[in-house]
Order: structure tokens, then sequence, then C-alpha cells
């Protein structure tokens, strides 16, 4: 697994190949759109989703943790898909959350949030509206938002189309432009949307263990 | 009733129905007359005819003196009686008309409707109360019937099942749908016949066991085939028409020609988008034309089509360019004339087509090809002789699909719920699931009830539950609800529909080709020009557009592989021009080397190609190799239909590599292949008879193994998954118009697939994603038969200076496989520098 180093803001930051990124001067993980519950909502609804999902996801972060030291994970919004996630579910979040009970956690409330309601406060996550300033940075959940700080957000679920004459790549990719980022997607059962960057946006795939530039 | 009364009571019945035809000024046909013996005795059955033969009346009336043969019922409604399914919506409308006639004079009290996804609500409830003695349906609604609760009541009369173009279904998932409704509807009546219309098939015993579900049934031959001419549009002057292309349009002037001649013309083309091309050009060169010509194809709105149909039957249009939408269905007795652009795949396939015209009585049924590139003209020569010996294509049955089967389940538990043990012997009286194992029959069960793995239930699934006797039923309304909606196997590329800001309809378009649409971008469809302005709801708004430039949306589905009886009768022209050329040169013939006028057209690249290198037979393997600026080229022509040449190519390029990582591009048609690589590669010394290392290239052992290395076998099973994912009920799709509902329900297929593969990967709907890109797009069988032969065929290897006929149209072929033993970042890291060395130039 090799990260990619990239400057905004004056800062440096890591695009991590688990679909994440460090900050490391603040010693910061920032993940967007887990969608915790997900594949128990396909589930209730009659759609057979195996069971796994929500351990994967809980295990990069592990993994994440223990590679990159953090003080702080911030979530960029939809940390739980839907209302009524399984209990299940709750208990491995909790269960997880004391195993790093000195990391402090902050979700930004994202659409999904809105309608699944904040994850109740045994799990210990600040729970807060979008912008969360950290200066330089203003993290968010949808990378619209105006604001004068560099925005770091989600919600998008970006993959882009690589393609030369003879062949054709689809992947998960973080989008940095001049004044914002948007993260892909990191639950293990999240679909994504394929992006055309702007003028002076830059594309970074990744490619199962490493994050390469895209020339677009 | 004593057998006297009774017999003159049928002869009396025998008399009404001569007298009916006779008023029409018709006789009754022999096959006629053995189909009512033969339903009247019992017995189901298939009639075999072509098209607009009597086929309809000859069931239809097998029908009608069943009823009229049992004492009239005292209550008016005599209940569902009589279920005449069809593979297309379009059709039901006509075959409605068809049958209404007969029954107005004969058994008036008879009511007749149509059900199918069209019918509209008002029609839907009146159904609900009292369904009509006979109904005309879809697979898809039937299935949709066997939904309900009520499902067994409904059909409790049901005397006799109808199923027409049984040939169109019976190759398709929805046939194995058509399978299971008719197993459940026979346990239901143990006496219902079950009658089948087919066109003429290389398999029709077994077209026949899989409709009957193995259980005894006749074959009826129907009136013999009308006389088929197939000829061809020369091209003028054969030695300047291109090697490569699909469009040919060169031969524009000559099709003009063509439909000036005659009253009215069917030009049949391979893709939608090459009808609207075709469509395009033909206004231009004829302006005077609007309006006397028209497009037809499945994605234009169904009033256009009507309306292009009512035009054909009144004998109003001069042309109607169209794809295989205009395949089946009613005869257009004014069309006199039947033109096919390019190939048309296939011998039935052909025959069909040819059908269309000639119907008035004495006509020949003819279609004139019309190739887009030279080699075509062989083909064309191979289908002549192939429609004149009658080398019909089988069609291939689904062998137990778990997709349908899975839906199927869910179907019967909403339709009154069943018992395992049942169900699963009345699944395995389905042709298709003779076979079904137990364990598998187990795994279909749990999918449904507990979500598939075997070890442990989820707790918060409930699709499917048992009560306490032992009733699968389905407890959850919405879930319930949401399974009818999703009720259907034919499944296409997410589509939206087309409409005028003013609100007009125009079609549908496949929302791939629309998202790569920006605002103001012009696209040519349903014969307009039109300006894209934005997508709403599932809906696509355009205006008329100024100017005539613009791109023409690609459809899926347009490559079709040549069926091997077209490519090998393809093959045999060549062998005969072959063995011409050797008798003429020995002196024993000493002109008609080219026999006919297609391969005297065909000459001129011929000779290229046999001065530049070989003619490929059937007892040698031509290959060509060549080095050019990009690398390192191998061309190899064994005549099998693209499908099997992208699994030989791929499969040879894996096994080549398997001692040295290399880099292939691969392109293939339907006449051969290409391989393509940077490095240097020593082919003489891989293919050089009698060093004997192409025994190993060529070896079926470890065949399957080496497919699944060689080809991106994930990336083809990823993509078949998408339909399986549709019909098993895992993607919930909504209908187009409809605005997105349940959005906490959507996910992609794609994203199932890595889900599966990844915590439950001995889901047997990823095995049956496999074994339909082996079966079905590898062709497996075919592929193992090819090694097979070649192994026995004689190597001509020709290293060549510059490509030749055979060779040109693999270069210039875009579309492209790449088989690579890099690692992902690496590719990409390649695939970059393309494009970076690509920006600079």
């Amino acid at each position: 697994m090799s990260a990619l180093e990239w400057q905004v803001a004056g800062e440096v930051v890591m695009l991590l190949p688990q679909k994440a990124i460090y900050w490391p001067r603040t010693s910061t993980l920032i993940i967007a759109d887990v969608h915790f519950g997900k594949a128990g909502t396909f589930r209730r609804l009659g759609v057979p989703v195996p069971h796994g999902t929500t351990t994967q996801n809980l295990q990069l972060i592990d993994e994440l943790i223990a590679i990159y030291p953090s003080k702080h994970l911030i979530f960029l919004g939809d940390f739980l898909h839907a209302a009524g996630t399984s209990t299940s579910t709750l208990q491995s979040l909790l269960k997880w959350r004391q195993s790093h009970h000195q990391i402090a956690m902050t979700l930004v409330r994202g659409n999904h949030d809105l309608r699944a309601g904040d994850p109740p406060e045994m799990l210990n996550i600040q729970v807060v509206d979008e912008p969360y300033l950290v200066k330089p940075f203003a993290f968010c959940h949808y990378p619209d938002i105006n604001s004068d700080s560099y925005v770091i957000a989600g919600h998008v679920h970006p993959a882009f189309r690589l393609s030369t004459r003879y062949e054709k790549l689809r992947l998960p990719c973080f989008l940095l432009g001049a004044s914002r980022a948007i993260l892909p997607s990191f639950g293990a059962f999240t679909g994504s949307y394929t992006i055309t960057p702007a003028t002076g946006e830059h594309v970074f795939v990744v490619a199962n263990d490493s994050v390469i530039k895209i020339p677009v | 009733m004593n057998s006297v009364t009774k017999s003159t009571k049928s002869a009396k019945i025998t008399k009404l129905i001569k007298d009916w035809f006779a008023a029409k000024g018709w006789k009754t046909f022999p096959f006629q007359r053995e189909v009512w013996e033969a339903a009247q005795a019992g017995k189901s059955g298939i009639l075999h005819a072509s098209t607009g033969s009597g086929k309809t009346y000859a069931v239809w009336f097998a029908a009608l003196l069943r009823a009229m043969d049992k004492k009239p019922a005292k209550k008016t409604t005599t209940g569902l009686r009589v279920l005449w399914i069809t593979p297309m919506r379009a059709l039901a409308a006509d075959t409605l008309r068809a049958l209404q006639e007969p029954l107005n004079d004969l058994l008036p009290h008879w009511s007749i409707g149509v059900r199918t996804g069209d019918t509209g609500s008002a029609e839907r409830a009146r159904q609900v109360k009292a369904l009509p003695a006979t109904l005309i349906t879809t697979p898809e609604s039937l299935s949709l019937m066997l939904s309900k609760s009520d499902a067994q009541a409904q059909f409790a009369n049901l005397d006799m099942i109808i199923v027409d173009e049984w040939h169109e279904l019976m190759g398709s998932k929805r046939g194995v749908q058509t399978q299971l409704a008719i197993a459940r509807l026979k346990l239901w009546n143990p006496q219902l016949l079950v009658w089948g219309l087919s066109a003429t098939l290389g398999n029709l015993e077994q077209a026949r066991d899989a409709l009957l579900g193995g259980d005894n049934g006749v074959l009826v031959q129907g009136q013999t085939q009308k006389k088929i001419k197939v000829d061809t549009l020369i091209p003028e002057n054969p030695s300047r028409f291109p090697w490569a292309g699909h469009l040919g349009l060169q031969m524009l002037p000559a099709v003009v020609a063509e439909i000036e001649q005659h009253q009215s013309t069917l030009v049949f083309t391979n893709t939608r988008s090459q009808a609207e091309i075709w469509y395009q050009n033909l206004l231009e060169a004829r302006p005077d034309w609007a309006g006397l010509i028209a497009l037809h194809h499945g994605s234009l709105d169904k009033e256009v089509r009507d309306w292009v149909e009512q035009g054909l039957k009144a004998g109003q249009l001069k042309a109607v360019v169209c794809t295989s939408s205009l395949d089946l269905g009613v005869d257009f007795l004014p069309v006199e004339r039947v033109l096919q652009i390019g190939s048309a795949r296939g011998v039935a396939r052909l025959m069909q087509r040819a059908g269309r015209s000639g119907h008035a009585p004495g006509r020949v049924s003819r279609v004139t090809l019309v190739p887009t590139h030279t080699l075509e003209l062989l083909e064309a020569a191979g289908a002549k002789q192939a429609v004149a010996l009658r080398q019909i294509e089988a069609r291939q049955v689904p062998d137990k699909p778990l997709d349908v089967l899975v839906q199927h389940v869910v179907t019967v538990a909403l339709g009154g719920g069943f018992r395992s043990e049942d169900l699963y012997q009345e699944v395995k009286s389905a042709y298709s699931y003779h076979n079904l194992q137990p364990d598998e029959w187990n795994w279909v069960l749990n999918f449904v009830t507990r979500g598939g793995q075997s070890l442990t239930a989820y707790p918060e699934y409930h699709k499917v539950v048992a009560d306490e006797n032992g009733i699968y039923r389905v407890p959850d309304l919405t879930i319930g609800r949401r399974h009818r909606m999703g009720i259907g196997t034919i499944v296409s590329d997410a589509s939206i529909s087309v409409k005028f800001i003013s609100g007009t309809r125009i079609g549908t378009i496949e929302e791939s080709f629309i998202s790569r649409l920006k605002k103001g971008d012009h696209f040519l469809f349903g014969g307009r020009m039109l300006e894209f302005i934005r997508v709403y709801e599932m809906t696509a708004y355009v205006k008329r557009a100024m100017g005539n430039k613009g791109t023409i949306p690609r459809w899926q589905g347009g490559k079709m592989p040549l069926s091997s009886e077209l490519a090998h009768a393809a093959l045999e022209q060549l062998e005969i021009a072959s063995r011409l050329e050797s008798k003429l040169e020995s002196g024993l013939v000493s002109d008609q080397k080219f026999n006919s006028p297609e391969m005297a057209a065909l000459k001129p690249l011929l000779d290229i190609q046999q001065r530049w290198s070989a003619l490929p037979t059937p007892e040698t393997l031509l290959i060509e190799t060549m080095q050019s600026r990009e690398g390192f080229h191998l061309f190899m022509y064994p005549f099998e239909g693209r499908a099997v040449h992208a699994g030989l190519a791929a499969l040879l390029a894996y096994r080549m590599t398997k001692h040295q990582a290399n880099t292939f591009s691969i392109a293939f048609n339907d006449y051969g292949f290409e391989l393509l690589t940077p490095q240097s590669m020593d082919w003489r010394q891989l293919f050089n008879a009698g060093m004997g290392s192409e025994i190993t290239l060529f070896s079926t052992d470890s065949l399957l193994e080496d497919v699944l290395l060689s080809m991106n076998a994930t990336e083809l099973s990823q993509r078949r998954f998408r339909e399986i994912a549709r019909i098993a009920g895992l993607v919930f799709q909504g209908y187009p118009g409809q605005p997105k509902s349940n959005r906490q329900l959507q996910a992609s297929s794609s994203l199932f697939f890595e889900v599966f593969r990844k915590h439950d990967a001995d889901n047997l709907l990823l095995t049956q994603a496999q074994r339909e890109v082996l079966e079905q797009e590898l062709e497996l069988t075919r592929l193992s038969e090819t090694l097979q032969q070649l192994q026995k065929k004689q190597i001509d290897l020709h290293e060549i200076a510059r490509p030749t006929p055979f060779a040109f149209p693999l270069m210039v072929e875009l579309i492209r496989e790449k088989l690579s033993t890099e690692k992902l970042a690496d590719r990409i890291a390649r695939m970059v520098r393309e494009l970076e060395k690509a920006a600079q130039v």
C-alpha cells in the first residue's frame, strides 16, 4: 500500500489507497460515506446482501489507524445508511469504538444522517453540521458549500473513467481542485458516480494498493 | 349421449367449420385438420411452418372445436379457457383481431381480451372480476397473474395454452419463464393441452420437448415452405469496393434504384444506429420521398411504430428502413421486396426476413443482400447455398438458470404459497430444470428464505417465510408489491424516454448514451436531428436541431456472432473457389471459374489474397504474420464466428504468455482474429508444422481453466451479472418514466457482484454468471470443437509484407480486447503514458 502526498491550502495531506485522507500535521484521519448498516437495510427490505461488510469497513479503519497514528477521526457524512440500524451492527460499532476510546471522532452530518438520525450517544462521536472548520479546512458532506476555507467533502462517491484507444477502466478517485477536495466513498457496500473533472481539478485514481494521478 | 349422436354432432361441427372457411373463400389445409384431430384426441404438440400460412387458425380452431364439442355452459361466463401467449406486446392487437373473427360466427358467447404491459387499468379491473374465455398475453403478464393469491381459481377452467412464435422464446430466459408457468398450470389442470407455433428450426424435437416438458406430443409440419430466393446487389466496381466497413453507404445508389422499381420495400439493417443512418441518407438522396419512406426500430415510440405498420399494410409506404423490430408479426401483403444491408448473421433469420415479402399467392419470397464490404460477398454466396440446403440453426434452450427460478419461487410464494417438495417436483417437470439437483433446489429455497448462506440466517431478512404447516409465503406486502413490479426477464440497459419540450414522446434511448450528452449536443434519433436540452425524472427533453451535424446513438446488442452454419457455408465457398482455381491451372476447366455472381465479384479480391498469401480452406489453417510500426501481428482465419474467435484468440495469447509475460491486443471478426504484441515473436517457430508446438496451443486439455484465466472472465461475468441481478430481484429498476423511488434500495449489480464475491463466494448466481459467459459468450463447446478441428488442419503460414484483404478488416477493428499479465497499477501507468503520448502528438 502506498499513499500519495499532495499539498492543498498550504498543508500536506496523504491520499490513501484505502480511500481515505490522512493529515499528518494534526494526526487526523478523514473518511467519507461509510454507510454503516446499508447491507442490513437491504436485507430488511427483502434483498439478500451477505453479512460481512460492516466488519470489513471496521477492519479497514483499524488498519489505517495502525499505520497512521490518529488523534482525530473525521467522518464526512453518511455514517449510518438509514433509520433502524440493526442491533448487531450497533454492537459491532460500539465494540470497535471502545477499542479506540483514545481517539476523538467527529461526524459532519450528511443527507443520510438526517434521515437515519445521529449515531447513539454511547458511540461517543461528536456530531456537527457542515461546515466543520479546522483551519485551514472546512470539513463538509456536500462539496458545493460556500466557504472561505478549503473544503474537504464527500457525498459524490466519485469514480473516473480512464480510457485509451484500446482499453477502458472505471476506478474510484479523489478529486482535488483549487478550493475543494472530494473523497471517494469508503464503505464496502457503496457504489460510485462517474465524474468529469472541471478545469484545474486533479484526478487521483485508486488502483488496489496505490493512488495514481491522472493527467487531465 | 350415445356414440351415434356424438358422431353426428362432431360431423355437424366439422361442416360448420368447413362452411365458415368456404364463406371466406378459403380451403382447409391437411396440416390444419391434422392439428384439429390431434387436439380432439387430447394431444399436445408443435406446429412448425413459415409465417402467413394458416398457422394461427390451425391452433385456434383446434381450441374452438374442443369448446364446441362440449355441452354449452349454462352460465354465460365460462371462465378462462384458452391462453394465447405471444412474445411481443405489439403482436397482441393483431392476434386479437384474427382470433375475434371466427368467434362472432361460431362461438358468440365467448369473450376475448388482451393483457400485456400496455393494458389499461380499466380493462385490468374488468379482468379481475372475470377473465375472458380467451386471454392473449405475454410471458411476463402470465407470471404476474400467477403471483395473485387466487391464481389457481382463475385458471381452474383452462383447457388449452397456445404459445405463438415459440422459436423466438425457447432460447431465452423468457422461454424458461414460460416453461415454469406451464408446469404450474399443468399441475392445476392435468388435462391441459399445450400447443406451440414455431418457425422451422434445426432442433424441432428439442423445441417440442422444451414446450411440453418432455410429455408426449406431436410435431405437425405446416404448409411446405414457400420458395425462397436469395440474391445479392453486386457492387458496380468490385475491385474498388472497400475491404472493411459496416455502413455500406457505397451501395446507396443501387438501393435507391431497387426501391424505385418496386411498390413497397423493407430495408433491414442490423442495428438501430445503422437504420437511422440509412434512413437519413435515403432521404438526402431522394428528398421527394419524404413522407413515403419511414423508419421503424424498437426504440421508437409505439405510436410511431403503429403508424408505420399501418402505412405498410395500407400500401402507402414506398420503403421502411427497419431492424429486427419487423422480423416478427403480421404480414404486410404489399411488401414486394426485402433488402438486407450487411450480414443477416444466420440462415433462419435470413429466411424469416425473406418471408416478409411475396405474400400474395404464387409469389416467391425474395431477399436481396446488400454487402457493406467485399468479404460480405463471400458470406452472401455462402448464405445462398445454406438457404437452398435449408441448413437452419438450432436454438439452444437455457439450462437451469437459477435467476429465473429465484424469481419464480417468490412469484409462487405470492400466488397462494407452496410446499418445498411439491414445488421442487413441479419445477423439475419443466424441461430446463429436469436436471435440477436437490442441493441446487435447497440453495434457491435458502436464498429466498434466509438470504443465501446456509449456515447463518439473516435475522432481519424475511422475504419468503414458511408457516407452521410448511407452506412458504411472502408475508410482507411491500416486498410482494416490489416483486410484482420486477417480474419479467426481458432485460436491457436502463432506458429513458425522449420527449419534445412540448411533451410529445419520440421513443426511448439507453441511459448510457444520454449520459454522455451535454446540453446543446445534437443527435440523430427517430429520423430527426435533435438537440439535447436536459434530463429530468428519467426523461430526456429535446428540441429540433438546426443544422445536421450530430452523433448517432449507439445501441447495445449490435454484435451478434455469425452462426456456425453461415460461417461454414462461407468457408466452403472459398474451398470451391480454390479448387476451381487449381483445376484451372491444371487445365481441367477452361472457364466458369466462379459459379455465382457473388464469387465472380469477389474474384479480384481473392486474386490479391492468393497472390500476397493464400486462401483459407476447410483443410488448411491459414496463418499470416506481419511486422509493422505497431508491433508483431498474427492473423488466423478459422471461420467460426466472432464469439469463438474471441475465446480462441485470448486462449492462444494466454498460452503464449504462460512462459513469457507479454501483452496482446486482440481483434476479432466472424472470419478470424488478430494478435498484436509489442514484443518480438517467432511465430514460425510456434506454428511450424512438424515441430508439434502448435499441438500444445490447440490442446483441449485444461481448456476450462485456461479460458477462465485468459479471458478477463471476471469482467465478463460481472457484465452478465447485471441481467441476473435484475431477474433475481436484487436490483430494483423501476420503470422508464417513473420517478426513482426507494432511494434506500439503490445499488448497482456490480456492487452486488463485488460483495457476493467477497462475502458469499459460493453464491450460485455467481456460478451462473460464469457459466453463461462460458456457454453463451465464449461458446465453450464450440471452442473445444474448433480446437479439435484445428489440430487436424494443415498449417499454411505466410509472412506478409502488407495486410491482405482478409487481414485488413482486423487491423482496422477499433474494438479490441487486451490480454495482459500486468498489475493494475502498472496497467494504469502504461495507459497514462499512452494518453500523454497521444496528447503530445
